[in-house]
């Protein structure tokens, strides 16, 4: 038994043996992992692709915005591509909205598919930031998440959303419904989110953005459960429809993402006789139109968009609109699809603008040096100055009638410090 | 206002009671506690949707479609496939069984949702209930509720009377509930127990189906929604004991105004994040606690659990090993010739398959299913970000996180001590829920959604961010785990965990300590996952508290588990499979919702394989050798079968033809043999002893005789009819009664339910013994012991059977009692049954008997009439003296 013991021990040891000399072996055959500044580009292209989530639990989807990033970069190749080359776009990765997921689709990406840029990146919990900003590929997309804001690589197409302390936090929400409302003073605004770290913080800006607009602020909950809806919207109805003194306030803002959410509050706080503004994120979604009760019991509510609405007259948007039905005919314009495109737009003009002798070293280096773009699309955009802070650019839409109505058009407001 | 929270959380209350009755109820009668019960309901609620919307079919037929015939035959489907192979598999394979579903169901439904064509269901769709759309609001004593909260309320109120009414007042419910208290028993009464679970099943899928669509207008069509309801449902079950479904049912009508009164009332609690959210697990964890100290395996193990035979045990350690030693090396060779991605992806595998070392250690050789994994890998990953981010030296930080992941394993392991079985399970998924919901929400911790940046891990030489250092890296860390395992397993305190899994009384009684070898394996394991959490942490250069969520650890639990969880091999292999199966699939452009439900097919095997995809390959390999080695010299192993004693026993035309009859019966558990041919026969009218010593085989002739065992060789003859392939329960049908050894009772029954196994109208037996009548209300397991032994022989009396058994009757009994039990022998005897008893004890037996059979090594020895027997044959019998 003991000599048995001594045998095994003595295999195992050997096993050690064999793996630590490849340990020495590995470090001998060190290489420069990176593929080099110039990886996904030739003489005639510029390859890339994009990390959406495209399925997820909640069933919560992303996806359009493959279709918005083609419809750009066909444009972009219709019209000769960028100082000679074409884009090879290489469609999107589905991240799941599981982080690992997403780290491994942008590592598969760089490495595997040899992308340039990452466009779009459109996933609420991306996973693949700090891979990126080591590997030095820059990204593209809708910067909600905390993992952009600070990077020298992640630009959103509207800043970073999710700006730290002391640096800039928008205030275009409340001063645009100001302006909507002919005013703030005197007017109440109670703000709902969810249990969530994340919802709260969203709380927290939002709550800044109607106070710099002159709104008093009559309440912050954050009591609804995050995972699901409650059964039962009772006690938090009821706390809104006293929360001015006993009275209903005049705005109430939802931070919540999920439209199956806002129905259900908007319905219960209808039902219990709320007469005020509703107004969300999330609800510009003309695919809700489809369904009579959802479209119902949205009635009225004011959405609010971080690009030009698709009922406005602006040219950007004939143009957009028109790219979107060359690849999808038919296709139903959503949220998602304006992001995609914006984000690719923005990319390309830091492509032009970078010029004919490209790599990523000199593409960063253009997009961090004083970088300006300006579009009635999505509002403006200045790197690196967006790296830390939203470009505080937004525009309201109005469900009237079953219909989207533009409200306020693309305007930006200066952003105040978060407290 | 407190009165409309009150009413309107009862309708919330009302779906948890429905969902969380079904839930008891298939928990109770099966054993399987089925984690799949919201996916059922999410399946059932989709299906409504869709009959709705794309059929057009009227929302009140599509509901009773969906609940009424859907559901019932979902979980009809479900026991044969699946649940009726569990049941028997062991905990951890129940457990992963029903978890693999969870994630199966829901991807096939939006499978063939997608694949038909149909309408889009996801999060974002608002399906309709079933009252009127849009619904009507009014007012019932000052609280706001609507059309759909009046039908959901009407429903669950019908179906918990329906349900009370069956279970309390047809034979079915009897059935159903004599097989939750004594399955065993149950059979041996004619009940089949196979049939009776599937009627639970159909019955708990049908509860689950009816709650899903009940619940869609809130919740949506998002099976996470599904889950979470499941969770509040599992806690209002917990209330009721998992046995009782009236206790389950106030327990969830509670829970719905727990929680309206929670989120009206304490806004106190707002500044913690998550607190509130999290009340139905704290309620769930205090319930485990408080209510459900696990009675009979005290040891928070699961004894059934019982090891596989080792197949290469036989086989050289070098030849054991090699597969490994050749993967490792290839592995290593593909690491320094193959491309950085898919190096990079083997790296990831590989910090999956170190987490997953830790259910070797905990479930493996502890026995124990722990579902908070993941939280403990987070919690070492954040613990380590936070203290580097605090200034500390990044390999300090490790060791800071490996040892906080650890001190909470051990504080895990504390109410691990007192639960046992699936309540521990429970425990560890709530604690696991509430790290999630409440303690990684704090934002010191976690700093918010930021997360905490950690860099790469260096060695002078060469570091973590080249992936083949993370591969090197990791197999020399999953090479010392291994080490450690194995001296574990092989060490005094190994050998004592293993000890208390297997007799924890014994344990106990030598001097073991349970406790403290639990405590060693949860602080162990949770350091392993700890370690895997922080290299994750370290491979992906940043860690937030949502990337590895606490549902992650489930589906970990069931990727370890069917490759095999007692040994590193399936560890390893398990982290490898759960990075290249997705990376295939996404090659092949095959939808994701096809990984899930392959996934969930896996926990099918299980049902089957209880030990997982290794284990499998060494037994197929061991077979394949005995083939191979029995091919050779044929018939060398078939049973000795010859005939048994030297007596006069097959001497007919002593009176009338045997009525019942073994015939050379060979029959054992497992590779152990009992009995080597037994010859014995039983005439009508006629009392025949079998006699022997401590372990001669009686019992198991019993067993035999009624149909519990099945025989390995020889025939068991009724009235002339072959019935050896019948199951006990169409034997006790055909009349072949067995009184088991100890009490045959239901305990959990009345006198009077207990008597209704057996009986349609049991009158006649108070007639005949009136102190049962006097106690017709009572508990079986109230009774004294003469009183439960009379209440096992009094339906013979009533309905006399062609053949009664009757092991060790007088077992534990008083002299007075004992008398009247043979008097009611006789008796039986006088109406022409045909009587079988067995007993230690030869006095009493002998005093009734008209042939007395003696036993002895697994054979009938002697037979003969009473009148020949005498001393001699008596110590011959009992001493093994010829």
């Amino acid at each position: 038994m003991v000599r048995r013991h001594q045998r095994r021990s003595a295999a195992i040891l050997a096993a050690a043996a064999v793996l630590f000399t490849g340990l020495l072996a590995g470090c001998a055959a060190q290489q420069k992992s990176a593929g080099g500044g110039t990886a996904g580009v030739t003489d005639t292209t510029v390859k890339v692709g994009g990390v959406l989530t495209k399925t997820s639990a909640s069933g919560y989807s992303t996806k359009d915005a493959e279709i918005g990033a083609k419809a750009r970069f066909e444009r972009a190749n219709a019209e000769g591509g960028v100082n000679g080359r074409k884009i090879e776009f290489v469609g999107a990765e589905d991240d799941g909205q599981d982080a690992a997921k997403g780290d491994a689709a942008a590592k598969k990406l760089v490495q595997k598919d040899q992308v340039f840029a990452l466009v779009p990146v459109h996933a609420p919990n991306f996973g693949g930031a700090a891979f990126l900003e080591q590997q030095g590929v820059p990204w593209f997309g809708w910067a909600t998440g905390p993992q952009w804001c600070g990077t020298k690589t992640g630009f959103g197409y509207s800043g970073c959303l999710a700006p730290k302390k002391g640096a800039g936090s928008q205030t275009w929400w409340g001063s645009q419904m100001a302006d909507l409302l002919g005013g703030a003073s005197g007017k109440t605004v109670y703000v709902q989110t969810t249990d969530s770290s994340g919802s709260k913080y969203g709380g927290t800006t939002i709550s800044q953005s109607f106070q710099a607009a002159g709104f008093k602020l009559v309440g912050l909950n954050s009591g609804l459960p995050a995972a699901a809806p409650p059964p039962d919207w009772l006690p938090y109805v009821n706390k809104i429809m006293t929360a001015d003194g006993g009275k209903a306030p005049d705005v109430l803002v939802s931070i919540i993402a999920g439209t199956k959410f806002n129905v259900g509050l908007y319905s219960a706080l209808k039902r219990a006789g709320y007469k005020g503004v509703l107004t969300d994120a999330t609800s510009y979604d003309p695919a809700i139109l489809k369904d009579p009760a959802i479209a119902q019991a949205l009635e009225g509510v004011v959405a609010a968009p971080m690009f030009e609405p698709f009922e406005s007259n602006a040219p950007e948007i004939a143009a957009f609109k028109a790219d979107v039905e060359k690849v999808s005919p038919g296709a139903t314009l959503t949220q998602h699809m304006a992001i995609g495109y914006w984000a690719a737009d923005i990319f390309l003009d830091m492509l032009k603008k970078t010029g004919k002798d490209l790599t990523r070293e000199k593409f960063l280096a253009t997009g961090n040096g004083s970088y300006t773009y300006e579009n009635a699309g999505f509002g403006r955009v200045e790197y690196p100055k967006d790296h830390s802070e939203p470009n505080g650019c937004g525009a309201l839409v109005r469900l009237e009638g079953g219909a989207f109505r533009v409200a306020k058009s693309m305007k930006c407001f200066d952003n105040v410090p978060l407290k | 206002m407190i009165l409309g929270y009150l009413l309107s959380g009862l309708v919330t209350g009302a779906i948890f009671a429905v969902m969380g009755s079904g839930l008891t109820l298939s928990y109770a009668a099966t054993g399987v506690f089925n984690f799949a019960h919201g996916a059922v309901g999410f399946l059932t609620a989709l299906l409504f949707y869709q009959l709705n919307l794309a059929a057009g079919v009227p929302a009140w037929l599509a509901a009773l479609l969906a609940a009424g015939v859907f559901a019932p035959a979902l979980g009809y489907l479900l026991h044969l496939v699946m649940f009726r192979g569990l049941a028997q598999a062991g905990e951890t394979a129940q457990i992963v069984g029903t978890i693999g579903l969870t994630i199966a169901l829901p991807a096939l439904g939006l499978l063939v949702v997608d694949l038909l064509g149909l309408p889009r269901a996801d999060g974002t769709t608002l399906p309709r209930g079933i009252g009127p759309h849009p619904v009507l609001g009014f007012e019932v004593l000052g609280a706001r509720l609507d059309t759909d909260q009046l039908i959901t309320f009407c429903f669950s109120a019908v179906a918990a009377l329906g349900l009370w009414a069956f279970m309390r007042h047809t034979p079915y419910g009897l059935r159903m509930r004599a097989s939750v208290d004594r399955r065993r028993l149950a059979t041996l009464r004619g009940i089949d127990v196979d049939a009776t679970s599937a009627l639970a099943w159909m019955l708990g899928s049908g509860l689950a189906g009816l709650a899903g669509v009940l619940a869609v207008p809130v919740l949506g069509l998002d099976a996470t929604a599904y889950t979470v309801l499941l969770f509040a449902s599992a806690t209002a079950a917990v209330f009721g004991r998992l046995r009782s479904i009236p206790w389950t049912f106030a327990a969830g009508l509670a829970l719905g105004v727990v929680q309206n009164l929670v989120a009206g009332y304490t806004d106190f609690l707002e500044e913690i994040t998550g607190l509130r959210t999290a009340v139905p697990v704290i309620l769930l964890f205090a319930g485990l606690v408080l209510l459900n100290r696990s009675r009979d395996r005290v040891a928070g193990s699961a004894a059934e659990d019982a090891p596989p035979p080792d197949h290469l045990a036989g086989v050289p350690a070098w030849r054991r090993r090699l597969p490994w030693v050749l993967g490792s090396v290839a592995l290593l060779v593909f690491t320094f010739a193959g491309p950085e991605y898919y190096v990079d992806r083997a790296a990831q595998g590989l910090v999956l398959a170190l987490i997953f070392c830790s259910f070797v250690v905990v479930t493996g050789i502890g026995g124990m299913v722990n579902l908070a994994q993941a939280a403990f890998a987070s919690m070492a990953a954040l613990t380590c970000g936070w203290a580097f981010s605090a200034g500390w030296p990044l390999f300090a930080a490790i060791v800071v996180g490996v040892l906080a992941a650890s001190a909470v394993g051990m504080l895990v392991a504390l109410p691990a001590l007192r639960l046992g079985g699936r309540v521990l399970t429970l425990a560890t998924l709530a604690l696991a829920l509430l790290a999630d919901q409440v303690l990684f929400q704090v934002d010191a911790f976690s700093n918010g959604t930021i997360g905490w940046a950690l860099p790469a891990l260096g060695f002078g030489f060469a570091d973590t961010s080249d992936p083949r250092v993370r591969v090197v890296l990791l197999l020399a860390l999953i090479g010392l785990v291994g080490l450690l395992v194995r001296n574990l397993e092989r060490s005094a305190s190994g050998r004592a965990i293993l000890a208390v899994r297997s007799a924890p009384a014994a344990a106990t009684t030598s001097g073991l300590s349970g406790p403290r070898a639990k405590i060693v394996l949860f602080a162990l394991a949770s350091a392993i996952a700890g370690l895997g959490g922080v290299l994750f942490a370290v491979s992906k250069g940043s860690i937030t508290a949502t990337d590895l969520p606490a549902f992650s650890g489930f589906v970990w639990l069931a990727v370890v588990v069917l490759q095999g969880v007692r040994r590193i091999g399936g560890a390893v292999l398990g982290g490898l499979v759960a990075v290249a199966v997705p990376e295939l699939l996404e090659t092949w452009g095959v939808s994701a919702q096809v990984g899930a439900i392959l996934f969930g097919a896996g926990g099918m095997i299980l049902a089957k394989h209880p030990d997982g995809v290794l284990a499998q390959l060494a037994e197929s390999r061991h077979r394949r050798r005995q083939a191979r080695a029995t091919a050779a010299p044929a018939e060398a192993v078939s049973a000795p079968v010859q005939p048994a004693s030297a007596s006069p026993s097959g001497v007919a035309g002593v009176g009338p033809e045997p009525l019942f009859r073994l015939d050379g019966v060979v029959a054992g558990y497992a590779d152990c043999t009992v009995l080597r041919g037994v010859d014995l026969e039983v005439r009508p009218g006629e009392v025949v002893a079998l006699l022997g010593a401590n372990g001669a085989g009686k019992s198991t002739t019993c067993a035999v005789a009624a149909g519990d065992l099945p025989v390995a060789a020889g025939r068991v003859l009724l009235d002339g009819v072959d019935v050896t392939a019948w199951p006990a329960h169409r034997r006790a049908r055909a009349g072949v009664l067995l009184a088991p050894e100890g009490r045959g009772v239901f305990p959990g029954l009345t006198v009077e339910e207990n008597l209704r196994t057996w009986l349609a109208e049991p009158d006649a037996v108070y007639e005949r013994l009136p102190q049962l009548a006097a106690r017709r209300t009572v508990l079986a397991g109230a009774l004294s012991g003469g009183e439960q032994q009379l209440l096992t022989l009094a339906p013979a009396l009533a309905r006399p059977p062609k053949v009664l058994i009757a092991d060790e009757p007088s077992l534990g009994l008083a002299p007075l009692v004992v008398r009247q039990v043979f008097e009611v022998f006789a008796e039986l005897r006088e109406r022409g049954v045909a009587l079988l008893l067995v007993e230690e004890k030869a006095t009493e037996a002998l005093a009734i008997a008209d042939r007395v059979a003696f036993m002895r090594l697994g054979r009938v020895v002697w037979t003969g009439p009473r009148a020949e027997v005498d001393g001699d044959r008596l110590t011959a019998a009992y001493l093994g003296v010829t």
